[in-house]
């Protein structure tokens, strides 16, 4: 192991991942937010008087950043990791700019449960800590909601036996 | 009406009588400019004047009427728990109750109107989440404003509700010449007066007017800035009290703020450019319950003291975080390679930590130093982009409440910064444990001369 990788390493075996169910619907939501788009792009171009090589690099272009962010979805899915340690929770994320955030129970001031319709057709939820501090960015998203219920359980009750406070 | 009313036994204070007076005099310039803008309007004739003029008294009774019904109706008391209560409104009837044992500070402010009439308000805000979290009693006369903060203060204490106001002894007065050249001698400022003179002799030696609109801008927005700072920070005083640090300043505005030391969540020493070969220095610190655009208002934008030699400000510093000396750290440098991330600030990033606190420094032409007491350490970010990740480098990052003062230390070697991130976490649940600076009122100041 590397000493850059050493920055990010778990600190038990492993790090837990978030459920591979986050790819299919992060991509869902790609395709649904991009394919009408393209679809408008492409009426309106064909509306005008637009040579057909620029219309042809377009959509080159365009689909060449669909896949690319398909793919990138995958990989940026798998970065995620978070792990539970007796005093605080550990939460990684990202591919080219890597982060890891580290929430002393302590701190915490609250624990949200979120699921928009599509997530919660693909039954996943997302936990995110909320510190005093604005800055903290400790988002888990992905997890069923029976493991986001039981870890924001067990937050919780780290959290109040290190009694809150600023 | 379901309104709570107080019990007959409590006494039921009011604001000053003079408040709806000042309150009107508080829009006559726009009324004035109203009348103005008016008579200009139309043939110019005797006839529209009369009737802007008439229009504008009927304006101003109104508003009188509605100020003084206001005035009328707004009570404050405390209430058999200890709490304040504030019942105001005419039509809408609002009722507020500030639990005392949340406050956050309590603030005398003169607004220039107020001040040439004598008058005060009085800011008290309590921890909330929401920005609606401050009530404000306008107007009361100094003398009862000052009256009302200690017994606001010695009440969210619990101590007696006729406590003097607490002693206080004055630490520091910035000179107004220092105040002066300080602002005078910031980067942006001296850069467009120095272009400002520029154009000058330009337009001087070629005869050409050209450049004069252009001084307008060059000349104008620092001028407008040194003197808005100016008159913010004018005659600016730090005292201690055993509630706080007091500040105290302004030159049209007077202002007065408690900083408690339970409150302070971080601190950070600003340097810019011009000011190190003098060794001045601007303090700014990060308050509990006061992020958002009106909290940063509530202690002059965050800043403790505008500008003072590095031993005052040291020494001020210490004051509120005693027990730690911020010019004792042992520094750690970032790495060698760091110099391809940050070419600029390389040689001055660093980060260092002790007992109390973890403190990074950075920065080019303006250095920063920031500290975080390990208490109020919220959480620790490691961050890597992909230029640092080639370099084998990370940052590492301490959050503190929203504020302008953040504590990023970059540059350092990858499987460094994590150690410290995780030993950092350790240090801050660890000082959560046994911190008692939240309690700040109630164990007697020991080290007090």
């Amino acid at each position: 192991m590397t000493s850059v990788d050493e920055a990010f390493a778990p600190p038990g075996e492993a790090w837990s991942r978030v459920s591979p169910k986050l790819v299919i619907a992060r991509r869902l939501f790609l395709a649904l937010v991009l394919i009408p788009l393209v679809i408008l792009l492409a009426w309106l171009a064909l509306d005008d008087t637009v040579p057909l090589w620029v219309f042809a690099l377009v959509a080159v272009v365009s689909l060449g950043l669909f896949a690319w962010a398909w793919w990138l979805i995958g990989r940026r899915v798998r970065s995620w990791g978070y792990a539970e340690r007796s005093d605080d929770l550990l939460v990684t994320c990202g591919i080219l700019n890597r982060r890891l955030v580290i929430v002393p129970y302590g701190r915490m001031q609250l624990v949200d449960l979120t699921a928009g319709p599509i997530d919660r057709f693909f039954g996943i939820t997302t936990v995110q800590l909320h510190t005093a501090a604005a800055a903290t960015d400790a988002t888990i998203p992905g997890l069923t909601p029976e493991v986001a219920a039981a870890l924001r359980d067990r937050l919780a009750a780290r959290g109040e036996q290190r009694s809150a406070g600023l | 009406m379901t309104l709570s009313e107080p019990t007959a036994a409590i006494q039921v204070r009011r604001t000053h009588p003079i408040t709806p007076i000042v309150q009107v005099a508080r829009a006559a310039p726009a009324l004035v400019l109203f009348l103005f803008f008016v008579s200009g309007q139309g043939d110019g004739g005797g006839a529209t004047l009369l009737l802007a003029l008439g229009g504008l008294l009927a304006i101003a009774l109104i508003g009188s009427t509605v100020a003084y019904l206001q005035w009328q109706r707004k009570i404050f008391w405390f209430d058999t728990d200890g709490d304040l209560r504030v019942n105001s409104g005419i039509l809408t009837r609002n009722e507020r109750r500030v639990q005392l044992s949340r406050l956050q500070g309590v603030e005398v402010v003169q607004p220039l109107l107020a001040r040439l009439a004598g008058m005060a308000q009085v800011k008290v805000e309590s921890a909330g989440s929401s920005g609606d979290s401050t009530v404000l009693i306008e107007y009361l006369a100094l003398s009862d404003a000052e009256a009302l903060r200690a017994e606001v203060l010695a009440r969210s204490a619990g101590v007696t509700a006729d406590a003097p106001t607490a002693p206080e002894d004055v630490l520091h007065v910035v000179p107004t010449n220092l105040l002066v050249k300080s602002l005078i001698l910031r980067g942006a400022t001296a850069g467009l007066l120095a272009i400002t003179v520029l154009v000058v002799t330009f337009s001087l030696i070629f005869e050409g007017p050209g450049g004069l609109i252009l001084i307008l801008f060059t000349g104008g927005v620092p001028l407008f800035t040194v003197f808005t700072e100016f008159s913010r920070f004018f005659d600016f005083t730090v005292a201690r009290s055993p509630d706080g640090l007091r500040l105290r300043y302004g030159l049209l505005q007077r202002q007065a703020h408690t900083v408690p030391p339970g409150r302070v969540q971080a601190i950070g020493f600003v340097e810019p450019f011009l000011w190190r070969r003098f060794g001045w220095v601007r303090v700014h610190v990060d308050l509990a319950g006061s992020s958002g655009g009106d909290g940063q208002e509530s202690v002059g934008r965050g800043v403790l003291l505008p500008v003072a030699p590095w031993p005052v400000a040291l020494q001020i510093a210490s004051a509120l975080m005693p027990g730690s000396d911020a010019s004792q750290h042992t520094w750690f440098r970032a790495d060698e390679k760091s110099r391809y991330s940050n070419p600029f600030q390389w040689r001055q990033l660093a980060v260092a930590y002790d007992e109390q606190m973890f403190g990074a420094r950075g920065g080019w032409l303006t250095h920063r130093t920031s500290f975080v007491p390990h208490a109020r350490t919220q959480s620790v970010e490691v961050t890597q982009g992909p230029l640092q990740r080639s370099l084998g480098l990370a940052s590492i990052e301490v959050h503190s409440v929203e504020g302008p003062v953040s504590v990023i230390g970059a540059g350092r070697p990858a499987s460094q910064a994590r150690q410290m991130a995780d030993a950092q976490a350790a240090r801050a649940e660890d000082a959560r444990r046994d911190d008692r600076s939240t309690r700040w009122m109630a164990p007697p100041p020991t080290e007090r001369t």
